[in-house]
């Protein structure tokens, strides 16, 4: 009889696991606190009244994430000049990556639903590439062009039919180069 | 009767000031009685030593301490005044593998960014009426990672669950539901079909030879052994 032959030991070799998982319950201090029944649908009404009437302008913010993903763009395009093995390719895609992330998450919180939907897409594009190449940072720049006529044009909301038009303009292009660069997906992120 | 946040302290973390400002306005709608606010992670620390909070708000990019190494050093440091302390993220990250991160260092909650009034107030419900256990593990100590609501997601396949799934009232099937009576109509068709049985006629199993195509599953040790 050989060892494979033998059934798995069910008790990790008859010998008590030493490392163990212990499992804590903390006191749930805020329950005992605030004690039950809810928020209202009032105060819920009231709070997203606030945030739909909050008078903040996004547009200096929105020019400053928009910067940071310009020297994004700028030092990959440098990049590009060195020798493939000295590149900094994930490096330079965070650099890209945070200030997308920004723009998708604040846009939307500041009237600017349309600079968060093309975020999204522009995050999207970032998550899966695995180098930053020509292609693929003009495809960035024209986010970020478009972002910034968003901005420029004070376009709050989704931006009707126009702001469709711009999204799917911007799709195509990512799915256009998905297409042309199949090699070129993170196969950790597909 | 009604939550009442009065004698409640938050800690809100965020570098955006206007987000932050923001932030602390929904809290104080809601009724938390005390909203403490820091720019990042190292002066919020700080913050929940002296303070104590009992809720934490923090983003996750800031400089110079972003918000997961702060859940990282309120989980972790041997000072940190209550390592349980609840931990909503707030992100604009959505992807899985963002997710996964952040939970794997002692997230409690993710509030993804742009979010509305209710979906800040869910995770504070989900929070208070449904608390995280904790782990404490040879490499992670943290809440819970597996959110167990108790209802089996695989697939039905007996009486009672059918029954389950359409409770007094509900008769609307879903597709998977749909087509998974309609490939077991086929199968029986086909029984019926090879044994010569009517539509209308009752199997007994006992009663004829079938013959029923299937492949056997091996199991893991086979193919081991292979």
């Amino acid at each position: 009889m050989t060892q494979s032959d033998n059934k798995p030991a069910a008790t990790h070799y008859n010998q008590k696991p030493i490392r163990r998982a212990e499992f804590i319950k903390p006191p749930n201090i805020l329950k005992s606190k605030v004690g039950s029944g809810g928020l209202s649908q009032s105060i819920l009404s009231k709070a997203q009244d606030l945030l739909e009437n909050n008078t903040v302008d996004f547009r200096p913010l929105g020019e400053m994430y928009l910067n940071q993903l310009q020297e994004g763009i700028d030092l990959s395009a440098i990049d590009l000049d060195s020798p493939e093995e000295d590149r900094h390719g994930e490096k330079n895609i965070r650099q890209m990556l945070y200030p997308s992330m920004q723009l998708k998450a604040n846009g939307g919180m500041f009237h600017y639903d349309l600079v968060t939907i093309i975020g999204d897409k522009l995050v999207q594009f970032l998550e899966v590439i695995e180098r930053p190449d020509l292609e693929a940072l003009e495809i960035v720049q024209a986010f970020h062009t478009t972002i910034r006529a968003v901005l420029l044009g004070q376009i709050q909301g989704s931006g009707g039919r126009y702001g469709n038009e711009l999204v799917q303009a911007l799709d195509d292009a990512c799915y256009r180069y998905f297409i042309k660069y199949p090699d070129n997906i993170d196969p950790h992120k597909r | 009767m009604a939550y009442n946040f009065n004698s409640v302290t938050v800690l809100v973390v965020d570098d955006n000031i206007p987000m932050l400002q923001i932030t602390k306005s929904l809290l104080l709608t809601f009724g938390v009685g005390n909203v403490l606010t820091a720019k990042d992670g190292e002066a919020a620390f700080e913050l929940f030593q002296r303070y104590d909070p009992d809720l934490i708000i923090t983003d996750w990019m800031m400089r110079p301490m972003d918000g997961i190494t702060l859940a990282k050093k309120i989980r972790r440091d041997k000072t940190a005044k209550n390592p349980y302390v609840p931990i909503i993220l707030m992100t604009g990250f959505s992807e899985k593998h963002r997710i996964f991160e952040a939970r794997d260092e002692g997230i409690t909650e993710i509030l993804v960014k742009p979010f509305k009034a209710r979906d800040l107030y869910k995770r504070l419900f989900q929070i208070i009426e449904k608390p995280r256990q904790f782990v404490r593990s040879e490499n992670f100590f943290g809440p819970d990672r597996r959110r167990n609501n108790g209802e089996y997601q695989g697939p039905r396949r007996r009486q009672e669950d059918v029954a389950k799934m359409f409770p007094e009232g509900r008769v609307e099937m879903s597709h998977a539901t749909k087509k998974d009576l309609e490939n077991a109509r086929k199968h029986l068709d086909e029984v019926r079909s090879k044994a010569g049985i009517a539509e209308n006629e009752e199997i007994t199993i006992t009663d004829y030879n079938i013959e029923v195509d299937f492949v056997e599953a091996k199991d893991d040790d086979d193919n081991n052994n292979e």
